[in-house]
């Protein structure tokens, strides 16, 4: 157990797995859609020195992300990790340095998303007394705690550890019913999908959302939940057991 | 030939009490997550009464039992002969102020038993030994790194956790470096780049780890592994807490061929009484005086009384050959089963403590399936540990068991070739 982050594996975490979660956003929260509603299509490309770069797109009022940023409408340079992560906090305002032209996206567009982004998933307790709010809030979450696997598995020196010894296969993060999640294995290297694994090599399946809300904020163990039920494990045990210390040490990424 | 399948009413109810008073409901390696229980209610999870290879559990489903408490059911349980000795010695004394004089008594017949054993240190765990030894180990060479062997496991104590293992500090596993089991080049490479900083090797016999098929010492390891050990003035350490008393009476060292310097016993020592105990060569006696090293229980006397009845009756029957007759007479039919209805059982590590794998899906999904209709028809076994053997097994409970296996392999031939996926068989 590390008792310390760094900040570049938080600027992978911040930059594909909570932004990356604007993606499960613009397709489930029809505010965020209407957001983007006759847009015409843009990008935004990230760029941190000596850490992650992703674009950004916004097309037909949805959202994706993919590595890299060449072909980008207007870029976002950092100079540092910290810089980055400054502005997730809301401590640095990024200056592009191309799309001059687009920065009313960025204004009246860009920052809206990310404000709800934020509202789902620092929820106050009176946003999760409403039902729906509850549950979208809780698979955004799901969806950004799963893609923060990947990154702490790939860059921090605990989640490093704990992918060195994962075997190679396919995961199933589940909600019964409700949704589906894959973490892919290659030669220790850890991709979440947006999407539900076909063939597992190992699934973990919660019974219901409000279960994987609870795990995720910390107000259940997942070994609580493994022993009466609420949470069902099957096939290579030894890659779950993996995934969930990855998944504890995201714990201390997603607060921070 | 079909068996009823079990259902855990009372077991379940008792769990939801236990829920509330202890974390986990039952945690640790006989509780549903690290016990594997998939699905969680296809086990039994509180047992009633033991006797012989069986257990029954709360609901009164009765098993024939090949994890035998994780292994210190070695005689069968409740042994006659193990229990007269410890009920006696009950009789005189167990937990008093100064030790009872049984104590040497246990410790002549170690040294005596086991080939590399000048003199023995008792304890209750074997984290406890596993611990003393990495102790003196480091006491005895100044020195900080252990080797170990990837996929070991030692115990509870920190040193023995991982980095991403939660409470445990970095500090703490800083000086524990890793190898695969086997590969000779990479050892003597690791003992190159930490000339004069590895203390101990601590390792297992042969691999008897989890989630994969068990596997022996290539011939002459051993023997290099000793010889490199000596030249780099490194303490090798035998963890034989889970093998030993299994595959040979004078230790698991003595079967491969070669001496450790130390080598920690627990599971098979007493039949179930709680002790445990170092036992080492001459040269290291007097560093493991040396140490801060003691417990409220170390030297109760009832565990003496039944570890010498205990050693006593495995030398009468000599349990490891009987054991790998049992165990082999056990899986070889299991594999037939499995062929009957189209399925490849690969069986590895000592029959003794025999590991499982069904090789049709490299999940393990198929297997754990398997595994839970063998359960829910009275066969205990579990889908990513090796199991365990023991003095007390029949003919007619291998007989059973075997029927038992077959009737699961069926089920799971006819499951398997409808699309839903059911644990449930
Ligand atoms: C190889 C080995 N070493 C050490 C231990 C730890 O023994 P205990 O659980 O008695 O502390 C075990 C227990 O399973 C074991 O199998």
């Amino acid at each position: 157990m590390l008792t310390q982050t760094d900040s570049k594996t938080l600027a992978y975490v911040n930059l594909f797995a909570v932004l990356g979660t604007l993606e499960n956003l613009c397709e489930l929260v029809p505010e965020a859609k209407d957001l983007l509603k006759d847009k015409p299509p843009i990008s935004i490309g990230f760029t941190v020195k000596h850490g992650p770069k992703a674009t950004l797109f916004f097309v037909d009022s949805c959202c994706h992300i993919e590595e890299g940023c060449s072909p980008c409408t207007i870029k976002l340079p950092f100079s540092s990790c910290e810089k980055f992560n400054g502005l997730m906090t809301g401590t640095v305002t990024p200056i592009p340095s191309k799309g001059f032209t687009k920065i009313s996206f960025l204004l009246k567009t860009f920052v809206p998303l990310t404000d709800m982004l934020a509202k789902y998933l620092k929820p106050s307790q009176e946003d999760l007394a409403n039902v729906a709010f509850r549950e979208t809030s809780t698979k955004l979450t799901l969806y950004t705690a799963a893609s923060a696997i990947a990154q702490v598995g790939n860059q921090d020196q605990s989640g490093k550890f704990s992918s060195g010894l994962m075997p190679d296969g396919d995961i199933a993060i589940d909600v019964t019913d409700v949704m589906g999640i894959t973490l892919k294995i290659k030669d220790h290297h850890l991709t979440a999908l947006r999407k539900p694994c076909d063939k597992p090599r190992a699934a973990m399946t919660f019974s219901n959302l409000e279960i994987a809300r609870q795990l995720l904020n910390g107000e259940a163990s997942a070994m609580a939940c493994i022993c009466n039920g609420s949470i069902a494990m099957r096939g290579m045990i030894n890659m779950i057991d993996n995934m969930n210390r990855i998944l504890d040490r995201v714990g201390q990424y997603l607060s921070v | 030939m079909t068996f009823p399948i079990y259902n855990y009413p009372k077991s379940q109810e008792v769990f939801k009490r236990a829920f509330k008073v202890i974390p986990s409901g039952i945690y640790g390696h006989q509780g549903p997550s690290e016990g594997c229980y998939i699905p969680h209610d296809a086990f039994p999870l509180f047992s009633s009464r033991a006797m012989g290879s069986h257990f029954w559990d709360l609901d009164g489903n009765d098993y024939i039992d090949y994890m035998c408490g994780y292994g210190p059911n070695v005689l069968g349980y409740r042994d006659p002969d193990v229990d007269d000795a410890a009920l006696e010695q009950s009789k005189k004394e167990d937990c008093v102020t100064i030790p009872s004089s049984i104590m040497v008594d246990f410790a002549e017949l170690l040294v005596d038993t086991v080939a590399c054993a000048d003199w023995a240190f008792f304890a209750k765990n074997g984290n406890d030994v596993t611990s003393l030894a990495v102790i003196t180990a480091r006491a005895a060479t100044h020195r900080k790194k252990i080797v170990f062997f990837n996929s070991y496991y030692h115990g509870v104590s920190p040193w023995t956790q991982k980095l991403d293992y939660p409470g445990i500090l970095e500090e703490e596993v800083c000086n524990n470096l890793y190898v695969n089991f086997n590969d000779y080049p990479a050892l003597q490479k690791l003992f190159a780049e930490h000339k004069g900083e590895i203390a101990g090797l601590i390792a297992q016999p042969y691999m008897h780890g989890n989630f994969a098929d068990n596997f022996f010492p290539d011939e002459g390891y051993w023997q290099k592994v000793r010889k490199l050990c000596d030249d780099h003035h490194v303490v090798l350490i035998i963890d034989d807490v889970r093998a030993g008393f299994r595959l040979d009476l004078a230790g698991s060292d003595h079967y491969f061929g070669f001496k450790a310097d130390l080598i920690c016993f627990c599971k098979a020592l007493a039949n179930g009484y709680n002790v445990s105990a170092l036992c080492g060569n001459d040269s290291l006696k007097d560093v493991v005086s040396s140490l801060t090293y003691t417990g409220s229980y170390w030297m109760s006397a009832v565990p003496f009384a039944a570890g010498i009845a205990c050693i006593n009756k495995m030398k009468v029957l000599n349990t490891p050959k009987l054991f790998e007759k049992l165990g082999k007479d056990l899986t070889d039919g299991f594999v037939a089963a499995a062929k009957n209805n189209d399925f490849q059982l690969v069986v590895s590590g000592a029959p003794s403590l025999f590991y499982l794998r069904l090789a049709d899906d490299d999940s393990l999904m198929l297997h754990q399936q398997w595994i839970a209709a063998c359960v829910k028809r009275g066969i205990f076994l579990t889908s990513h540990h090796n199991h365990f053997i023991n003095a007390a097994l029949t003919h007619e409970d291998i007989k059973k068991s075997i029927e038992i296996a077959e009737d699961a392999f069926n089920a799971l031939r006819h499951h398997s070739t409808s699309l839903s996926f059911n644990y449930h068989l």
